[in-house]
């Protein structure tokens, strides 16, 4: 009996490790060295218009993000991005799987269209709603004032007060069809017996959305969170389509000061500082989320 | 072996194979492409393609050198560039934006010509401000690709609307026109200005600066920029003013970037706009601009402080990499690429500097080809006469503002700018901040 | 259900109604906030430059041009000489930017890039999830976060390494450097995707396979495989949609037309004044068209579900 299951443990380890295995070598390769480098980057003051001196400063970039004013503001921007765009993305994610996981009819061509959205590159995505936004000619201004809201043509991205929010939608619609559909997947699992049972019960439609449901999609909710959050707080490719960081400061966010400082500035140190404290705060994050979402990992 | 099933393993195995297989052939595609001889890595950013093509075949033809043609689209292509250099890619000539000399030359990647007479020669055909943009420490790190400078420009019909008859010659005057042009009702923002953070703001800031008779800098490279009535204030303050009290300036103008505001001027909307000269080819296509044919250039307007008219001029120019400068055979061939583009080509004629002005509206830094009926030709057609262009070319001033760390000083100063456009400061305070940021780093 | 009564009758039937009718508005709504924005767009790119700077704007072409498309479409490279550059087409109004002929190669490179993308990662990440999610072993959270921990890093801090790795692999311009670079993006959270839907998977099922005798390789085919069919389906076009839209490695990676995907020449359309906006929004129409296509095929498999009978067992 104590053999067979000391055998057993052998095979579960070495399965277990072939089976891994490939994943950590295309990681290996491609992954690691550019973090590793990254964090031995960020232990130096490395400005490239002056290569002949790179002292090695340890934590000291780090200390001086801290101190910088410019930094606080970037995590301000940051935090208010990640969280309206996670939290929309989200609501809007369960609703619309909710929606997609009932029978009717033209649900086919409903699922295929919310693809739209994510089939579209960021590059596009960007352009468009910058076109949309525009304050001479764009379409949500034409509608606005077609639809009598507004007298006049307004101004929306280039409103400091608006910027991060517009930005923030032009993210929201690209990414709520993959949120969807994880939830949506992980509806699928739910077994239509529970449903059965909670109605024999007597429970209308929110209790059973309440007891049923919302606890089966714990998994599905933890993966959209994760990955919401990880994508929306370094997220990038909008900032440079659309705003560069501005009007004034309105969209600097920590990405974008990643961007200047190693692109614009040339200091690589200061740059590969930023993008560590940033990672921890996202790995901070997941954990959190992993670990809140009681997934048995 | 654990993994029991011999059929499992063997599948999973053909699938790696394939995959390694399939990897391997792509990569073969691309080690054979560099088997080629002798090649010279050009890189520049995506304007004038065909123009630059159509240059690079005849090149190849002329000598039997391959030419690896590189662009990355302008906004992205600071970025790219310095991943490449500081990535050590295979570059031996590449654009170079003036504003960028300082930096690249201390960080290593650009090599002085001083010593390559080949090229050097060329300096007694250019305009004294175009060899004076590309000298660092008093060396030499390339030749012009192009030179221009800002242009004030008006659209002759609504000003006709509006029944004035003559162009403004001073910012109050361009402020009394904007404002009848206004209550004629002709346009509702007379004066268009690109005011988004753009690479081209601190060129549209600098000419109106300067035309406010101002400097950023003085002469020994101090900060003067926060100094009242050294023009810096006055400039922010009149288009804080024309945004916000005038109301001739759109207050959307802070996301307008620099081509969105052209197409703006294109389609007739605006009366005035600071543009650069090359684009007045572009505007005055009827194929292009809805406009054409009504858009002039006129001397640009003098502050209250300023005694002439004054603008900002700036060059972009072809530097050669230290690496292709060590080698002798990459020297050769660079100094080779370097004569044909931005000197004379094999047959002793400035082709390309001619070609990119009439296809494109570049203007060049090569003075004799100034007196050419064809050149002339051009100015006429596209601009209404070249007289004012030459005129205003005479005043180009370069930016002062060029250093070793221009590129982190202008994130502040364009945020600085920004906070002044959205009257969230005020000109002498964002002002300060710019002086500030500009001492910080030039001490240390 | 059956309803016992009349009164039980007619409540069945309002509520039936209301449901139907909640659904039509939230179908509604989804159809527009999801597809106007890219009925705009193909609105747009069926219009000439100046119908669509017009102020109202005009939401469906005053007068179809397929003038956009034609110009993408009939392009070839060519080799440029004095003689055949192009200095505009002012018959016909059209300016068509200098890489337009990429934009079909590019179409190409993206998909091809996307499928094999697709494919291994599929292949790599069935076998640590399902390592992960069922096998308990030892270094199972460490293995976990660790793959997960590959990925906090922003990209922007990644790209001037990964351009050093590419470059002292030579691999820079391939197709090759794209897989691997995407390969290292998705797989991590193609991972995470089929770990939670494994673990959602009853354990009874993969006892009673282990007891019956199977390996772990068999337990994998057998009893996680088939009824994993909506989430190995997400995470392929995850993987795909994501190697599609990716712009920044892409950027970095790749400049040239044997190699360059499809987001980088559109953002190369965007720098020049000559080009219209009615193109761009056209080459953007065609940057949508095959994901959604390759979606449509597969979606199937993600909404109707067909697991939820036998996953109680």
């Amino acid at each position: 009996m104590l053999e067979r299951l000391g055998r057993q443990f052998g095979y579960d380890e070495r399965s277990a490790a072939l089976l891994v295995f490939p994943v950590f070598a295309v990681l290996m390769v491609v992954a690691v060295y550019p973090i590793v480098y990254s964090f031995y980057t960020s232990l130096f003051d490395i400005v490239l218009t002056r290569p002949w001196r790179r002292p090695f400063v340890g934590f000291g970039n780090y200390a001086r993000i801290f101190a910088d004013p410019q930094f606080w503001t970037a995590v301000q921007r940051t935090t208010v991005y990640t969280v309206v765009t996670v939290s929309i993305t989200t609501v809007m994610a369960l609703f619309v799987a909710l929606l997609l996981n009932e029978a009717f009819p033209g649900r086919r061509l409903l699922s295929a269209l919310i693809l739209l959205p994510w089939a579209t590159p960021s590059i596009v995505n960007g352009l468009m709603w910058k076109w949309i936004y525009d304050p001479g000619y764009g379409l949500l201004n034409g509608i606005l004032v077609q639809l009598g809201w507004i007298e006049k043509y307004i101004v929306w991205l280039g409103d400091p007060d608006k910027t991060l929010f517009m930005i923030a939608n032009a993210a929201i619609w690209k990414q709520m069809p993959l949120a969807a559909i994880l939830l949506l997947v992980s509806m699928k699992s739910i077994s239509n017996d529970l449903y059965r049972a909670a109605t024999v019960d007597g429970a209308n439609v929110f209790q059973r959305f309440l007891h049923v449901t919302l606890p089966a999609l714990k998994p599905g909710l933890m993966l959209v969170l994760v990955y919401e959050t990880m994508i929306s707080i370094r997220h990038f490719d909008l900032f440079l389509i659309m705003t560069q960081g501005g009007p004034g400061d309105a969209s600097y966010t920590l990405s974008w000061q990643i961007y200047v400082e190693t692109f614009r500035n040339l200091k690589f140190g200061i740059g590969a500082a930023l993008s560590y404290v940033l990672a921890l705060a996202t790995f901070i994050l997941s954990y959190l989320f992993i670990r809140g979402f009681g997934s048995k990992a | 072996m654990s993994l029991s099933d011999p059929r499992s393993v063997s599948r999973r195995t053909v699938l790696k194979a394939a995959a390694a297989t399939a990897a391997i052939t792509v990569a073969a595609e691309h080690r054979s492409a560099w088997a080629q001889a002798p090649t010279i890595n050009f890189t520049s950013w995506s304007a004038a393609v065909d123009q630059v093509k159509s240059h690079v075949s005849a090149f190849e033809k002329a000598t039997n050198l391959k030419v690896n043609y590189e662009n990355f689209p302008w906004a992205q292509y600071r970025t790219s560039v310095v991943t490449r250099l500081v990535g050590n890619a295979p570059m031996d000539v590449l654009w170079v934006s003036d504003a960028w000399l300082p930096e690249f030359a201390e960080a290593g990647w650009l090599a002085t010509i001083d010593d390559v007479p080949e090229l050097v020669k060329y300096n007694a055909d250019a305009a004294p401000f175009c060899t004076q943009s590309m000298l660092y420490k008093g060396k030499q790190y390339g030749l012009a690709y192009y030179g221009d400078h800002m242009s004030f420009v008006y659209n002759t019909e609504i000003l006709a609307k509006a029944g004035i008859t003559t162009p403004p010659t001073t910012w109050a005057e361009v402020v009394e026109q904007s404002l009848k042009i206004k209550q004629t009702g002709v346009v509702e923002y007379p004066m268009l200005m690109a005011l988004a953070i753009d690479t081209w703001l601190i060129e549209f800031m600098s000419a109106m600066v300067f035309s406010h008779g101002g400097r950023f800098v003085d002469a020994a490279g101090s900060a003067i920029m926060a100094e009242t009535g050294k023009g810096v204030v006055e400039a922010a303050n009149w288009i804080r003013e024309a945004i916000h009290t005038h109301k001739i300036v759109a207050p959307g103008a802070v996301e307008t970037s620099e081509i969105t505001a052209l197409r703006a001027l294109g389609s007739g909307q605006h009366a005035f706009c600071i543009v650069p000269t090359y684009r007045l080819r572009a505007l005055n296509d009827p194929s292009q601009a809805t406009a054409a044919g009504k858009l002039r250039p006129t001397l640009m307007p003098k502050g209250p402080n300023a005694t002439a008219s004054a603008t900002c001029g700036w060059i972009r120019f072809y530097g050669m990499t230290p690496g292709a400068k060590a080698n002798a055979t990459r020297r050769a061939n660079a100094v080779k690429f370097m004569e044909f583009f931005g000197g004379k080509d094999t047959g002793g004629n400035y082709t390309l500097q001619k070609l990119l002005l009439t296809d494109v509206g570049l203007p060049f830094c090569t003075t004799p080809l100034s007196n050419d009926p064809e050149v002339k030709a051009f100015w006429t057609r596209w601009a209404g006469g070249g007289d004012v262009i030459a005129q205003q070319a005479a005043t180009a001033v370069k930016k002062d503002v060029i250093a070793p760390w221009f590129g982190e000083w202008n994130e502040t100063a364009n945020a600085a700018w920004q906070s002044i456009f959205l009257n969230r400061a005020t000109p002498q305070a964002a002002a300060a901040s710019m002086a500030q940021k500009w001492k910080e780093l030039r001490g240390s | 259900m059956r309803a016992a009564t009349d009164d039980g009758r007619r409540a069945m039937i309002a509520k039936r109604w209301g449901r139907g009718l909640l659904i039509s508005a939230f179908s509604a709504l989804l159809v527009i906030y999801v597809a106007g924005p890219v009925a705009w767009l193909v609105s747009s790119s069926l219009q000439s430059e100046a119908d669509i700077t017009a102020v109202p704007p005009n939401w469906l072409p005053p007068k179809v041009t397929f003038g956009n498309f034609e110009a993408i479409f009939s392009n070839t490279t060519r080799e440029v000489t004095y003689e055949t550059r192009r200095q505009g087409d002012p018959a016909t109004g059209r300016f068509l930017p200098s890489g337009a002929e990429n934009l079909l190669p590019a179409l190409w490179n993206s998909f091809t890039v996307g499928l094999w993308v697709a494919i291994l990662n599929v292949v790599v990440s069935i076998t640590a999830a399902y390592a992960i999610a069922v096998i308990h072993f030892k270094g199972r959270q460490a293995a976990l976060y660790t793959i997960l921990a590959t990925r906090v890093i922003p990209d922007i801090a990644l790209i001037v390494p990964l351009f050093l790795v590419m470059r002292n692999l030579d691999l820079v311009n391939t197709r090759f450097a794209l897989v691997v670079t995407y390969l290292a993006v998705t797989v991590p959270f193609t991972i995470f995707i089929l770990i939670s839907y494994f673990e959602q998977i009853p354990r009874d099922l993969y006892r009673a396979a282990r007891a019956d005798g199977c390996s772990h390789v068999q337990a994998l085919r057998h009893v996680y495989l088939p009824l994993s069919l909506p989430a190995l389906v997400a995470s392929v076009m995850f993987a795909f949609l994501t190697s599609w839209n990716e712009f920044i490695f892409a950027l970095i990676l790749t400049q040239n037309i044997a190699s360059q995907t499809l987001p980088i020449v559109i953002s190369g359309f965007v720098m020049d004044f000559t080009t219209s906006f009615s193109f761009v929004n056209a080459a953007g129409v065609i940057a949508i068209v095959p994901p959604v296509v390759l979606a449509m095929m597969f979606e199937r498999y993600i909404v109707s579900g067909l697991t939820a009978g036998a996953v109680k067992g």
